[in-house]
């Protein structure tokens, strides 16, 4: 293995280190002291197994886990973004077919293949996205009647 | 080309959004929401399930309703998220269960009370009943209360949770007849604690009246009082507890309803209110409610209104002896 | 043999009509992200206000059927498992449809689901009596000493490394804790209001399994993936049910296991899949392959969690008792016609009873049949470009998070949960030891607080949960299930070096 992973394995264990002896923290100081007996079980073991994979990665002794190549990271950092800001942001505020139809788009011309200079190209990805939506739409709208948040449009 | 068809989109949107923002003349305009806060299958969700079945029909609110389930800690989950999160736009309705979070308030740690709600109409009530498995050597609240005597703290009975209907009847039962009792709360809700009975888990139970009734025709529980005023027309032989010497009322009886968020527009509330009742009182309701061994009982939003108040009362007091 | 006597019942045009149309219905339903059989179930009760007692229990034994083994569908294909039911089968399944066998994953889960489901409907119609005593013979302590079992299964099941199978496994039932308490009802953890209410198992099952996947199909990029094109490949009928044959102890081993856990009130459809899995690594054969698209895999834990279909509603039929969420759905179905399940159920409505329970039969049929003819044209899927894929999953993840409960918190919880574990998932963690967990720790952690009430009333914490036949019983499996662990991991140390450990991981990711 080469430094990279070491140092991501690092960091990765480190967090989630981080979060148990918080979690281990918050489970002794907080009351009423018989909801938490559980919590306090399970964040002790929590925190120790955290802390002995941390130890881990820091001798450099991790044995599984790849880590993230850089190019993995550069190919998935547009695609990531336009999730975060699907799910967490315009999802809600357009609305969830309006925010599907964008993002579905976007992801499709982001990540498909084919030429982007090309006509049939972009026409595909149309008709891709319209029977998305309307695959979605029927099920979830019309058969099983969920309301889903529809801001703007339907 | 992808920022034109987002343009064209967006532009598309607030046209027909300015339309949506309109009055409520013509409420309800697309299928309705009701939230239930205990799980699928459940008494609560199955009765909710029933009288909500004519919605559609054009004589009541012309609209389906869909229920939707929020289970968790008696009922805390879904009223909190009810009171904090629900749109109070009239399309998204809740089913109460009283005592239940009245009792959950005034205890404390969630985030809505009577205050929270706008009650629109009352469709059951289902008593606690008092249950010990066939074979059991009870066959009377006296014997049970003997048993008690002789050792305190050492009779196990279940019911549904802390603070619902069944823990305040446990509650009521412990003060009037002086004893003290093991109350285990079950997290399986009603039908996880009558298992608990029958299995012999625990010596007795506190549960609802038609499930009660139901585990009594197959054979598998003896009902030995009703925590009521008066006896109920499903077991006409049950005397209640008032009858058996504990003086308990009928605070512990679980009435089921809809309500909206505080916040609901006025209009919506009054057309819900005069609506909603119709609704339950259709034959077909009836009929259905019926046949599941579920005691209707339809009570309008002013009736509702002052049933929340006093229950509020003679809650506060009982849990102020606690 | 009652069950005969009314069998010509399933087949009038109407009755027949209804069962296709649940069942096929049943499988969409199942195959739809979100939606559990529960849901499905409760979904179809108001089709029924309409219909006879006995055409709407046709319709909902039917739905009930075929939901379950719809989810296989969603697993295999997307890696989305459609309910807690499928968790195992995503592990080998979602393997074989990567390596174009899609196909072949899909035929023996249907033939699997049928054989397990067929052999679980035949428990419920001859061994009801015994079955029910062992119903309610588990009480809390019993149920607490069971969820330990599920816990010790946790450090083995599809991860490279113990420690860190257990740690994920203890992320999952610290992440089960957040939200209300349930029997206390003290507030615990809650950091952000989208997870007031504790976090929902099916909205954390579709983050946690389909977004590291839609995150691992976007590293691939733009360019690379005109390399990987998947043959999708053929696989006659005929060799999957040699397969299945040739399979044997995985399909015997997931069977019983199905029965058997399937039959305990509130936890055996849940897990039932996930402990056989584990179970029919153990003894395999070729238990290193297991979880790079082993046959064995699909087969067992398909078999069980349809096996577990038929003695989960033991309870219902014989003591009026819900033993799991979708019997207890199915009960309101039997009581809106004013029909009461209890021990005389098959005295009083025979026609109803029997009908219903035949049409389960012929239902995992049907399934089965049905199953068998799509799956050459699903497994297509796999063929998907990656960039449609990644969208696709994307919003089926969205819509069917929010649809458990109309939630917008269930989505964010699915994203967060499922963005942290594609960076976990990297690091050597996996999902469904964390999964596990999280469905684990309410019915361990509630088991044990009403045990110990009732024990501090009666005889004592000790007595109560170590004493008896079945707590020794369950304490046994549990120690010899944690030293085959330990066992199993020194063996493999000794013959594993560190780069036979990457090279697998590499095979699997």
């Amino acid at each position: 293995m080469t430094d990279l992973p070491r140092t991501q394995h690092i960091i990765a264990s480190g967090g989630i280190a981080a979060v148990g002896v918080i979690v281990a923290y918050i489970s002794f100081t907080q009351e009423p002291a018989d909801a938490f007996i559980f919590p306090r079980l399970i964040s002790s073991v929590f925190a120790v197994l955290a802390i002995w994979t941390f130890g881990k990665a820091v001798m450099g002794r991790t044995k599984v886990g790849n880590g993230i190549s850089g190019e993995a990271m550069r190919n998935m950092l547009p695609g990531l973004i336009v999730m975060i800001i699907y799910v967490f942001w315009a999802a809600k505020a357009l609305g969830f077919y309006t925010a599907t139809t964008i993002t579905f788009f976007i992801m499709l011309s982001l990540y498909d293949p084919a030429p982007h200079g090309a006509f049939a190209s972009w026409a595909k990805r149309i008709a891709i996205t319209a029977g998305f939506l309307l695959v979605m739409y029927g099920l979830f709208a019309l058969l099983l009647n969920v309301f889903t948040p529809r801001e703007v449009f339907f | 080309m992808k920022k034109w068809i987002a343009g064209a989109a967006l532009a598309v949107a607030a046209m027909t959004g300015s339309v949506h923002a309109e009055g409520h003349g013509d409420y309800p305009e697309r299928p309705i929401m009701m939230m239930v806060s205990y799980g699928a299958g459940g008494a609560t969700d199955f009765q909710a399930r029933i009288v909500t079945m004519t919605a559609g029909n054009e004589d009541a609110l012309g609209m389906p309703v869909a229920i939707v389930n929020r289970p968790g800690a008696g009922g805390r989950v879904g009223w909190n998220w009810f009171a904090t999160e629900a749109d109070n736009d009239g399309y998204t309705l809740g089913a109460y269960n009283i005592p239940h979070f009245i009792a959950q308030s005034i205890e404390g740690g969630v985030s809505y009370s009577t205050d929270d709600f706008e009650p629109i109409a009352n469709w059951g009530a289902d008593p606690a009943v008092f249950v010990v498995g066939a074979d059991s050597e009870f066959n009377s609240m006296a014997d049970v209360i003997d048993y008690a005597k002789a050792n305190p703290g050492g009779l196990t009975f279940s019911g549904a949770g802390l603070f619902v209907g069944h823990h305040i009847a446990a509650l009521q039962l412990e003060k009037a007849a002086e004893v003290e009792l093991a109350y285990i709360p079950n997290n399986a809700g009603g039908a996880g604690a009558m298992r608990a009975v029958i299995a012999g888990e625990v010596l007795g139970g506190v549960n609802n009246l038609s499930d009660a009734f139901r585990a009594q025709a197959a054979g598998n529980v003896k009902i030995l009082g009703v925590f009521d005023l008066e006896r109920n027309d499903f077991l006409p032989e049950v005397p209640t507890m008032m009858e058996q010497g504990y003086d308990i009322d009928n605070a512990s009886v679980n009435f089921r309803g809809i309500m909206v968020p505080k916040g609901t527009p006025q209009e919506v509330i009054d057309h819900l209110a005069a609506v909603v009742p119709t609704m339950f009182e259709n034959g077909r309701v009836q009929s259905r409610m019926e046949a599941g061994g579920s005691p209707m009982h339809v009570m309008t939003r002013d009736e509702v209104l002052d049933m929340w108040a006093a229950r509020q009362e003679t809650l506060e007091e009982l849990l102020a002896d606690l | 043999m009652d069950f005969l006597f009314y069998m010509g019942d399933v087949f009038t045009p109407i009755n027949f009509g209804l069962l296709l149309l649940g069942t096929v219905g049943g499988l969409i339903l199942g195959a739809t992200p979100g939606l559990s059989p529960t849901m499905a179930v409760a979904l179809l009760i108001p089709f029924t206000f309409k219909l006879e007692p006995q055409q709407g229990l046709i319709l909902l034994g039917a739905a009930y059927t075929s939901t379950v083994a719809g989810g296989a569908v969603s697993a295999i294909l997307l890696k989305i498992p459609g309910a807690p039911a499928n968790i195992a089968t995503t592990l080998d399944g979602h393997a074989m449809a990567t390596k174009g066998e899609g196909a072949k994953a899909l035929q023996l889960s249907f033939l699997a689901s049928a054989v397990g489901g067929l052999f679980g409907v035949f428990l419920l119609i001859f061994l009801t009596p015994v079955l029910a005593r062992w119903a309610l013979a588990f009480g809390p302590s019993h149920l607490f000493w069971l969820a330990i079992l599920g816990v010790t299964v946790i450090g083995t099941l599809d991860s490279s490394s113990v420690v860190k199978g257990l740690l994920s496994g203890c992320i999952g039932l610290w992440l089960a804790t957040i939200g209300f308490d349930d029997i206390m009802g003290a507030q615990r953890f809650i950091f952000h209001p989208a997870v007031s209410g504790g976090i929902n198992v099916i909205p954390a099952l579709i983050g946690l399994f389909a977004i590291p996947q839609v995150i691992t199909m976007l590293t691939k990029g733009r360019t690379g993936s005109n390399a990987e094109i998947i043959t999708v490949k053929r696989h006659p009928i005929r060799l999957a049910f040699l397969e299945v044959i040739r399979r044997k102890t995985a399909l015997i081993i997931g069977t019983i296991t199905g029965s058997i856990i399937g039959l305990i009130p509130g936890v055996g459809g849940q897990i039932a899949g996930l402990v056989a899995y584990d179970q029919s690594k153990k003894f395999s054969k070729e238990s290193e392959k297991f979880g790079t698209g082993h046959s064995e895999g699909v087969i067992a834990a398909e078999s069980a969690n349809n096996a577990m279909v038929g003695p989960s509603l033991v309870p219902l039929l014989t003591l009026s008792i819900p033993g799991s969420p979708t019997a207890a759905v199915l009960l309101g179905g039997l009581l809106i016609h004013g029909i009461f399940p209890g021990p005389d159920l098959f005295m009083n409505y025979p026609q109803v009873a029997w009908t219903f329970i035949d049409s389960m039969l012929i239902g995992q049929i049907l399934m089965c049949v049905f199953g068998l003819f799509i799956a050459g044209l699903a497994a297509r899927v796999a063929r998907v470009p990656h960039a449609v894929m990644a969208a696709i999953v994307l919003g089926l993840a969205v819509f069917g998070s929010y649809s458990v409960q109309n939630s917008m918190g269930d989505v964010y919880v699915m994203a967060s949960l499922g963005l942290g574990m594609y960076f976990l998932e990297r690091f050597g963690f996996s999902a469904a030891p964390l999964v596990l967990g999280l469905i684990l720790g309410p019915i361990a952690e509630a088991n044990f607080i009403q045990g110990s009430m009732i024990a501090n009333a009666t005889v004592g914490t000790g007595t109560y949960f170590f004493t008896g036949w079945l707590n020794w019983a369950l304490i046994g499996i549990v120690l010899v299930s944690v030293s085959y662990s330990i066992w199993m991991e020194i063996a493999q140390r000794r013959y594993t070096t560190k780069e036979e450990a990457v090279a697998k991981e590499e095979a699997v990711s």
